[in-house]
């Protein structure tokens, strides 16, 4: 039998890039959450996130796109080390994807090199009534992985969509990092699937569609970090911002103003900046997750400013 | 900040059905030496030998529930989307989590205990909360969900609650939604659970021979207290669990429901029954309980669009014992004037009054 048509041909013809939507198959959606992972060299941090994810949700999917550190064969592996085999699926995205910014608003939304299409495509491979995008460098506490659990199947029907607080870090070796409650960062992450809540083109990146109907629900803070080490280039993925009104980048501009006041030493000088150093022989990101974000204050951001996404 | 602790905390939390012997269990753990946060709700005629249940917990859990609009036994599927929600609150997992850091003992507080029991009818609602309180505590959680027949719970939430005043069709009903509430609690609560340290427990093994699944809850959940019971609280334990207590023991004979319901009651008691076994908790059954929740997920919408009528009448009726201006839409100033005088008058006349108070059509 030939392949039915697809529901977002690729503008480069390749029919392998085509979107073809789940909800479109004589097969029905199973109930259930499916994380999304769309990723690029990831290997470093996905010890951290891998496995608690698959802890947490029915099914998840990764789409590696052209990592050159392993990383599609670690997830394999950590998949088949959780017993998890058959609620894994890794798949391959080989085109280059437009940086969010200038670069992503030159790009056509139904080209293969488009941040649009790539989400639309990766999010084609989910078989549940729920999904979620995740980032390779989002790490779970272990009251994360409860609420992502809950949330699999108390979502079921409700047509509600929830946002995730996230927690930025930056490590700047084993037993030191700097982690920023100065902000909240405020972005539905989890959806249903279906016509209604698929992706398009905004002015620096994708956004995913849902109707104003839709319920939505902010998960609790304290369940997720966001993993980024100083001595990489974090923001490489980015073309310039210059060009967008500071209002439409504030998260990046709060990430840029964390980053230069790490690096030039000043970083204490930050509101919402909190130095973490853990004990002899326990890593930073393990203390993080398991004991300094337990034990601190709740709220944990207090700082009036919000961004949402 | 909680107070830094040298012992190992755990909090087990007993959940299932009302009627299915979740008392006696954690008045079993609280005999063995396991502590139950006071004062306690008082023992009564529904359950002579006390409820095994903190009175804070069961404020805290009604509070909760008036909030999401939710009853203890709600049948709907969606009911544990309106109170999962309650999970992500700051202000109520802050009050949790003060509390039970509270009751969680340390050095300076030894009247608490570093191994806690808590139960409540109410809990499954709310576990995820729980959960996320105890592990911010440094505890851990642990869940038995105590498993009786449908029939024999219904048999006897009929008789301890629901009063003599019903009649033939409220007593029909009563059977019907009591069925349905078990379903949707249990197959939630197996699902609340999944993938947490858990057990389950017959309460007819618990009457039969107490031993074989206290033993086993101590050793799978690393309790000391229970491990290291010793002669005289086991002495106590077999004073306090009376198998006389199982005093209903009802079949589908003496329960009606639609034939549809009761094959889905059943079919899940079946599975249920399956994880009570050893080694018994396992993925396939996990699948077939999934398919059942999707089943009756399915049926209760059905239900429900059949229903539609009698819930609209129930709206519309609840609204008109509101204050003004909530009724605005079913008392409006022409509702207050009796049809018949309302015909007298000439339509254009009618029009022309629209037009002039601005309501034209």
């Amino acid at each position: 039998m030939p392949p039915r048509g697809a529901d977002i041909p690729c503008l480069e013809g390749d029919p392998a890039y085509d979107v073809r939507w789940a909800w479109n198959t004589d097969e029905p959606l199973r109930p259930g959450l499916t994380c999304v992972f769309r990723v690029k060299d990831e290997a470093r941090n996905l010890p951290w996130v891998l496995p608690q994810m698959l802890d947490a949700v029915d099914h998840v999917v990764l789409v590696d796109n052209g990592s050159t550190d392993g990383t599609a064969e670690l997830a394999q592996q950590i998949a088949d080390d959780a017993g998890a085999t058959d609620r894994y699926t890794g798949v391959a995205y080989p085109h280059r994807v437009s940086r969010a910014g200038s670069e992503h608003l030159a790009t056509p939304p139904d080209s293969v090199h488009s941040l649009t299409h790539f989400y639309n495509w990766a999010f084609s491979h989910v078989r549940t009534t729920y999904s979620m995008k995740w980032d390779g460098d989002m790490a779970l506490t272990r009251e994360g992985v409860g609420v992502l659990r809950d949330l699999s199947w108390q979502l079921q029907g409700s047509g509600a969509v929830v946002a995730v607080p996230r927690h930025p870090i930056v490590v700047e070796h084993d037993r030191l990092a700097w982690i920023d409650l100065g902000s909240r960062f405020l972005e539905p992450w989890i959806y249903p699937m279906g016509p209604a809540f698929t992706y398009v083109k905004a002015f620096e990146w994708e956004v995913r569609e849902f109707p104003p109907s839709s319920e939505r629900v902010v998960a609790p803070e304290g369940m997720t970090i966001e993993v980024k080490w100083l001595e990489d280039d974090e923001l490489a993925h980015w073309s310039p911002i210059e060009d967008f009104p500071p209002s439409r980048v504030q998260r990046k501009r709060r990430e840029q103003e964390v980053d230069r006041a790490i690096r030039a030493g000043r970083a204490e000088e930050v509101e919402g900046i909190h130095r973490v150093e853990s004990p002899d022989g326990v890593h930073v990101v393990d203390h993080l997750l398991t004991t300094w974000l337990r034990e601190r204050e709740r709220p944990l951001v207090r700082r009036a400013a919000r961004f949402d996404v | 900040m909680p107070e830094p602790h040298q012992e190992k905390r755990r909090v087990v939390f007993v959940a299932g059905s009302g009627r299915s012997g979740t008392s006696t269990m954690a008045g079993a753990l609280r005999t063995l030496g396991m502590h139950v946060p006071q004062p306690e709700v008082q023992a009564d005629d529904t359950n002579p030998k006390g409820f095994g249940e903190p009175q804070w917990v069961v404020d805290f859990h009604t509070e909760l529930l008036q909030r999401c609009h939710v009853q203890v036994s709600d049948a709907r599927p969606q009911a544990w989307f309106e109170a999962g929600k309650l999970a992500g609150l700051e202000p109520l997992r802050e009050r949790l989590f003060e509390w039970l850091e509270g009751q969680l003992a340390d050095n300076r507080r030894p009247e608490g205990g570093s191994e806690l029991v808590v139960k409540d009818p109410r809990l499954a609602w709310f576990m995820g909360l729980w959960r996320s309180a105890a592990l911010r505590c440094d505890a851990q959680p642990a869940f038995v969900t105590m498993l009786r027949p449908p029939a024999e719970v219904v048999g006897s939430k009929q008789k301890y609650y629901a009063g003599g005043g019903q009649g033939a069709r409220g007593r029909a009903q009563g059977e019907v939604q009591r069925t349905a509430a078990w379903v949707n609690m249990m197959l939630h609560t197996e699902r609340a659970t999944r993938g947490e340290l858990r057990t389950f427990v017959r309460y007819a093994d618990l009457l039969d021979d107490w031993t074989i699944p206290l033993f086993d809850i101590g050793r799978r959940f690393d309790l000391t207290t229970v491990q290291e019971a010793n002669a005289n609280d086991v002495r106590a334990v077999h004073a306090f669990v009376d198998p006389s207590l199982r005093r209903v023991q009802a079949t589908w004979d003496d329960v009606r429901v639609p034939a549809r319901l009761q094959d889905l009651a059943q079919q899940t008691w079946d599975q249920l029954d399956l994880l009570a076994e050893p080694d018994g908790d396992v993925p396939a059954v996990h699948g077939r309980l999934d398919a059942l929740r999707a089943e009756y997920a399915e049926m209760y919408a059905e239900a429900e669009a059949i229903a539609s009528s009698t819930t609209l009448a129930a709206h519309r009726e609840g609204l008109q014992t509101m204050p003004a201006p909530v009724n605005a839409v079913v008392k409006r100033g022409a509702d207050r004037v009796p049809h018949a005088v309302r015909s007298i008058v000439p339509p254009k006349a009618r029009a022309a009054v629209r037009k002039a108070i601005g309501r034209e059509r």
